[in-house]
């Protein structure tokens, strides 16, 4: 039986992280969880989820939401929970994956298997990928970074003890922008390939 | 003047730090209670005697704490003791019934006696969230409660959710219903002097009636979505037996003495003369001479945040109530009530309902204690109608809203762990009008009975 294989990727807003997981999971040959994470509960719970999809990745909002004995009424974070419960089932059945934020490298630490993943990039060339995909001028590019990154930083810093993007946290954190999307992915599977 | 703006100060803090849950509420409460010693009793009011009289120690060593051979009296201001004993007393049973199964056992006996039909099923829970709750607290129902529902609703193929909700609006209307069955209602009891009867027989009546009404509300909202996906064919030999969620077979018939005992012991309390503290020794003792193997564990699981909380809780509205500031809400309420009965229960019970909607009730009920003490002295009102009526809006008030009480978070945690995420708007929509009914129900009984 092959090694279990789990890759984590933690990514600023434009610097292509999820495509570098996408081309890991393919390189691989192993399943990507992302924005699917939530289609792949529903489907192995047999419920809808469509109607929270907007929560994914938020943090709770402290005002409307209260715990007790460890146990939350907030539905991002419940979701967030489900979601951890469904990454360590995963972990624990041995199956490779990759997955794309998510607090995945704090949740997932415990495992000999995971070889967790920062993304970053210079701000300019961020700007000018996020223009580019999106249609978007300059500024509003700027702005879409910003808020992003915001959120992502927030929903991350609220779960875990460790900041999002700092380095200690991550086996690997590299900015995507000195060798582009390819030349990473090739970096990090000479790294992953050399880990294993 | 100093102390005042101190304790108010200290107060609003309290609350702000708790909502917010920036640190732990236990800990809001503890450092708010020490800046209340050396703000509020020390440079504002340079009184020694108020802190002794906060830190209540003595209190404990009085032969009326636990026993009471007169008339009850209810204890004086500070840290109520009583309550933090009790309620240590009763967490040290409830996990010794946990531990053997017993709460599983008996949701499982219930399915099985209405042959595992989905509407007898959500009939029969919401019954026994209320029954249940009006002795044990609400977290421990609602935990095991709802992780039944689930269960069974895996099995049965409904939506859990509506049974959920329903279970968790039931242990709290129980909750309204005795001396024990709330923090609020402990905290009234022990400080106006009311027994477990009294409780019964006044709020429990109201209750009663309020279940009655709340049974027909869920049934008619919820008759559908519960129908719809229920399975017909059902396999009953893949459900799990009564007998079998029994861990402990022994332990579990000594469990089930002590909380007969503990039951026998709340409702004669008034007769007999032991107080709650002395019944929560009682309990707690029992379970763990009888338990002595599990004894460090039951100790570990007991929840001492809350108790701390409590703890420090009392001495902030201890600040409250030395400075006078109490009195000075209470004389507020009087003047837009213009002294009329009528007017000052709807403001009570609304004011609890909404404020518990949003907040802790615990800490609001505390505060309003000493208020309707006031209101009741001033204009002779009678004070147990008064606590009556703070008990209802406390009680159910915190139903409308997934952050009002307890229950409600662990139910909604509960469910939302196994992929049933209840958010705030479908939350409110089913539960905030069962709670307007219910607050409106008890307001009437309350004018039809006492006025």
């Amino acid at each position: 039986m092959e090694k279990q294989l789990i890759i984590s990727v933690g990514r600023e807003y434009g610097s292509g992280g999820h495509e570098i997981a996408e081309k890991l999971s393919g390189h691989y040959g192993i399943q990507l969880f992302d924005h699917n994470l939530l289609d792949e509960i529903a489907a192995k719970k047999n419920l809808n989820m469509e109607h929270l999809k907007g929560l994914d990745e938020r943090r709770k909002n402290p005002l409307s939401s209260r715990t007790v004995r460890g146990y939350s009424s907030s539905p991002e974070e419940n979701l967030l929970y489900l979601q951890f419960d469904f990454l360590r089932d995963k972990a624990d059945s041995g199956e490779s994956f990759v997955i794309v934020g998510r607090c995945s490298e704090t949740i997932l630490k415990q495992y000999d298997s995971l070889i967790s993943i920062f993304v970053l990039g210079d701000r300019d060339k961020k700007i000018e990928r996020i223009m580019r995909l999106y249609q978007l001028t300059e500024s509003q590019a700027v702005r879409k970074i910003r808020e992003k990154d915001m959120k992502r930083r927030r929903y991350h810093n609220s779960f875990c003890d460790r900041k999002w993007g700092d380095s200690r946290n991550y086996d690997i954190s590299l900015n995507s922008s000195k060798l582009g999307i390819d030349g990473t992915v090739e970096l990090l599977t000479d790294y992953i390939d050399r880990r294993r | 003047m100093l102390a005042q703006v101190f304790a108010v100060i200290i107060f609003i803090a309290m609350f702000v730090f708790i909502v917010t849950e920036i640190v732990e509420r236990h800990v809001v409460s503890l450092v708010c209670a020490l800046l209340t010693m050396i703000f509020v009793f020390g440079i504002g009011m340079h009184s020694m005697e108020a802190v002794i009289e906060t830190i209540n120690l003595k209190s404990i060593f009085a032969k009326e704490f636990w026993y009471l051979s007169g008339e009850t009296s209810g204890s004086s201001a500070g840290i109520n003791w009583e309550t933090i004993l009790f309620i240590f007393g009763m967490m040290v049973m409830v996990e010794g019934m946990a531990r053997v199964g017993f709460f599983r056992w008996l949701c499982m006996r219930i399915a099985r006696l209405v042959n595992y039909q989905v509407i007898p099923l959500f009939i029969t829970f919401m019954v026994l969230s209320t029954v249940l709750a009006m002795f044990i607290d609400s977290i421990t129902v609602i935990l095991f409660l709802a992780a039944v529902t689930i269960e069974l609703s895996q099995l049965l193929k409904f939506n859990p959710v509506p049974m959920i909700l329903s279970e968790i609006f039931c242990a709290n209307l129980g909750g309204s219903a005795t001396m024990c069955g709330d923090p609020p209602n402990i905290i009234i009891g022990t400080s106006l002097g009311y027994s477990f009867t009294d409780f019964v027989t006044n709020t429990g009546v109201i209750a009663g009636v309020c279940l009655i009404a709340v049974l027909v509300y869920f049934y008619l909202i919820f008759r559908k979505e519960l129908r719809a996906g229920a399975s017909k064919s059902v396999d009953y030999g893949s459900l799990p037996s009564p007998e079998s969620t029994i861990t402990d077979k022994k332990g579990f018939a000594v469990s089930c003495v002590i909380f007969a005992v503990a039951i026998v012991l709340l409702v004669t309390h008034a007769q007999t003369g032991l107080t709650v503290s002395t019944i929560g020794c009682i309990v707690a003792i029992a379970t763990l001479v009888t338990s002595w193997k599990y004894a460090i564990l039951l100790l570990r699981k007991v929840d001492y945040k809350t108790l701390l909380f409590f703890i420090g809780l009392f001495v902030v509205i201890g600040g409250l109530e030395q400075t006078g500031i109490l009195e000075v809400m209470a004389a507020f309420i009087g003047k837009i009530s213009g002294g009329n009965v009528m007017v000052m229960i709807a403001i009570i019970i609304w004011l609890s309902a909404v404020a518990s909607a949003f907040v802790d009730n615990i800490p609001f009920a505390t505060t309003m204690i000493p208020i309707i003490k006031s209101l009741s002295a001033a204009y002779g009102v009678d004070l147990s109608m008064l606590a009556w009526t703070l008990a209802m809006g406390t009680d159910i008030g915190g139903s409308a809203t997934p952050i009002g009480a307890s229950a409600n978070v662990v139910g909604i945690a509960t469910a939302s762990r196994e992929g049933y995420v209840i958010k705030w708007g479908h939350y409110c929509k089913k539960m905030m009008p069962a709670t307007v009914m219910v607050v409106l129900i008890s307001m009437l009984l309350i004018y039809f009975r006492y006025l």
